[in-house]
């Protein structure tokens, strides 16, 4: 109900739920990558802070590389989360719930959740196809446009698309083990 | 990859035309299904990325969708966002040190021989972990888990002893640095120094509204706190416990001292204050690959929360301000009085009922594009609105029946603690808030930067 974890929430959060099958254990496995980004991002900016205040001397990728670093991992972790099942909603009738109830509960949740993510995988093809492809259709990635000209924004944009449908999927096999569980819980 | 675009028409026929309906209309549909859903349980980021592209489709058209997706680009590139997985990060290293046990020690000398000693001890700690934090949830466990057993050992009333781990937790969002002041500066479009700046005295007046509050209690009726025997201090042990304190202030004074100095950027301190805990670990001979890699992975799905609860917000709000609703909302609350202390109340009132139920990051985007305009429009100061608006949220963090503050403390409280006494533990404490955000109100100069 909160984002700010703790330890003793940690064993809670930090274990991907049995329901979310395989494909969640992908995404437990895939989340040691992505932490490594964030301390990457972190020794990065610090290099940078040195650089820039004791040599005068910044680089031209620091800033742009640690965005997209962060950026990657802020939109993998709503994955990990789902995965997890510990994204932020409101408990008050939720809680009160149980049996057979809120297992249709649970496979309604994640039905919904699904169409959502569905929805928005296809709002962001049109921008993904602009990001990757010129008007003639030929491959061609969009770039920054600063003097370091990485071609971030183009992989950050198809990276989204990817994770929306990994997420799409995700809620999918979720709704599909919510309806196959005995609703004990 | 024709048949994506007919997906989105076909699925658009089936949505009715909320154009037709005007305005007012669609407004109160979208809330409905707004609350409708989040009722249910679904999570806060899901239910407002549908209802942003249900409302999307069936006003404007298949059409209409990219606008959004380009909105959200727009919020995860910000280079000013990558402070917030650092001061988490840093926060995570700091929970797993024994960093905040020895400052807790240290502490002692100071509230030693007070009634209340303790008590006033916790807040102090509070005070300095605050200011090298900006979550909430690590202090209030830490709080719960040094503090909490001492109180009650030495025979503190459990709801005072409750009321300070809380309310002192809940500080490391109001003392700057603060992940809530990082967010209103992102949305508001403010600078995150001035509004840093701006809460330092507020911050230090809210610990100092507890301090009084439990001298006052422990003095008037000293059956409340008895005092600690702490004889068994001599220099020697003052000279050891005073060291605790060195490397934690150390830290603050960097992060604090390098954006108040003007010499970093909010982001490239929050970076130092990431080396500067890690090398504390390292002193401490506490540092290990494998605390750091768990702290980075806690990180990884702390903002995983946050950033999609912002993906949502971000496309609901630009769906809500492209059919004309941010002007409608904001006509709506700007005609309810010609006095705009009475706007600025309605306002303050919404969000003290949202924090009940609502997280702070969902309260903080879903409103402060619709009430920030409108306090540039009262005249008023967006950095002190900040303020305030942080100072509302520290209600919220306790206010039942959802004060996360309180499910924080009951996860390491001892068993015959309950729910219901941990929030009766806290009522003067969110009466003290309210006091806070009354003087905010009442002497805005307190919000000075």
């Amino acid at each position: 109900m909160d984002i700010d974890n703790n330890q003793t929430a940690e064993h809670r959060t930090e274990a991907i739920i049995p329901e979310a099958g395989l494909l969640g254990k992908v995404i437990g496995a895939s989340s040691h990558l992505f932490s490594m980004g964030i301390l990457a991002s972190a020794a990065i900016l610090i290099i940078e802070v040195f650089l820039r205040y004791v040599f005068n001397a910044p680089t031209l990728w620091g800033h742009e590389t640690v965005v997209f670093l962060t950026a990657s991992s802020f939109i993998f972790g709503g994955l990990l989360v789902a995965a997890r099942d510990a994204h932020i909603r409101v408990v008050l009738i939720y809680d009160f719930i149980s049996g057979p109830s809120k297992k249709w509960l649970n496979v309604m949740i994640s039905a919904l959740c699904a169409l959502a993510t569905f929805f928005f995988t296809l709002s962001t093809w049109v921008a993904v196809q602009r990001a990757l492809f010129n008007p003639q259709g030929e491959f061609r990635i969009e770039t920054s446009g600063t003097a370091f000209d990485a071609p971030y924004p183009g992989i950050l944009r198809g990276f989204l698309f990817f994770i929306l449908l990994v997420l799409t999927a995700q809620f999918v096999v979720l709704t599909i083990n919510y309806i196959r569980s005995r609703g004990h819980d | 990859m024709e048949f994506l675009n007919d997906i989105m028409l076909w699925i658009a026929a089936l949505l009715p035309d909320f154009k037709s309906w005007g305005i007012e209309l669609s407004t109160v549909a979208m809330f409905a299904t707004l609350l409708i859903l989040l009722l249910t349980g679904m999570p806060l980021a899901f239910v407002t990325l549908l209802v942003a592209l249900i409302f999307a489709l069936g006003w404007f058209g298949p059409n209409a969708v990219p606008l959004i997706t380009s909105r959200i680009f727009t919020f995860v590139n910000s280079f000013v966002f990558v402070s917030v997985p650092m001061f988490v990060l840093m926060a995570g290293i700091l929970d797993r040190s024994g960093i905040a046990r020895d400052l807790f020690d240290a502490m002692r000398l100071f509230g030693g021989k007070l009634r209340g000693g303790v008590a006033i001890q916790t807040l102090f700690v509070a005070v300095i972990l605050a200011a090298m934090s900006g979550i909430i949830g690590g202090e209030v466990v830490l709080l719960g888990m040094m503090a909490l057993p001492q109180m009650l050992r030495l025979g503190y009333d459990r709801k005072l002893a409750i009321g300070v781990c809380c309310a002192g937790g809940a500080l490391g969002t109001m003392i700057p640095p603060s992940i809530v002041l990082i967010i209103y500066g992102l949305t508001a479009n403010v600078s995150i120094g001035d509004l840093f700046t701006a809460s330092f005295v507020p911050g230090f007046m809210l610990a100092s509204f507890y301090v009084a509050y439990v001298l006052i209690r422990s003095y008037s009726n000293p059956a409340l706190a008895p005092v600690a025997d702490y004889s068994d201090v001599d220099r020697a042990e003052v000279v050891r416990l005073l060291k605790g304190l060195f490397l934690p202030l150390l830290v603050v004074s960097f992060v604090l001292g390098s954006i108040y100095g003007g010499i970093a950027s909010v982001t490239e301190a929050s970076a130092v204050g990431v080396l500067g805990v890690t090398l504390s670990t390292v002193i401490r001979r506490e540092f290990s690959w494998s605390m750091l890699f768990a702290a980075s992975r806690q990180t990884l799905s702390t903002v995983g929360m946050i950033v999609w609860i912002g993906l949502g917000a971000t496309a609901l709000v630009g769906v809500f301000s492209l059919m004309g609703g941010i002007r409608f909302v904001e006509e709506l609350i700007t005609g309810i009085s010609d006095n705009r202390v009475i706007v600025l109340l309605f306002m303050m009132f919404i969000l003290f009922i949202l924090g009940m139920f609502l997280d702070w990051v969902g309260i903080a985007l879903l409103t402060l594009p619709i009430f920030v305009p409108i306090i540039i429009t009262l005249g008023y100061d967006p950095i002190w609105f900040g303020v305030l608006f942080c100072m509302n949220m520290q209600v919220s963090f306790l206010s039942p029946p959802f004060g996360p503050a309180a499910f924080y403390l009951k996860s390491v409280a001892p068993a015959d603690i309950s729910l219901g006494e941990i929030f009766a533990g806290l009522l003067p404490f969110i009466g003290l808030q309210i006091l806070a955000v009354a003087m905010l109100i009442l002497f805005p100069w307190i919000a000075i930067h």
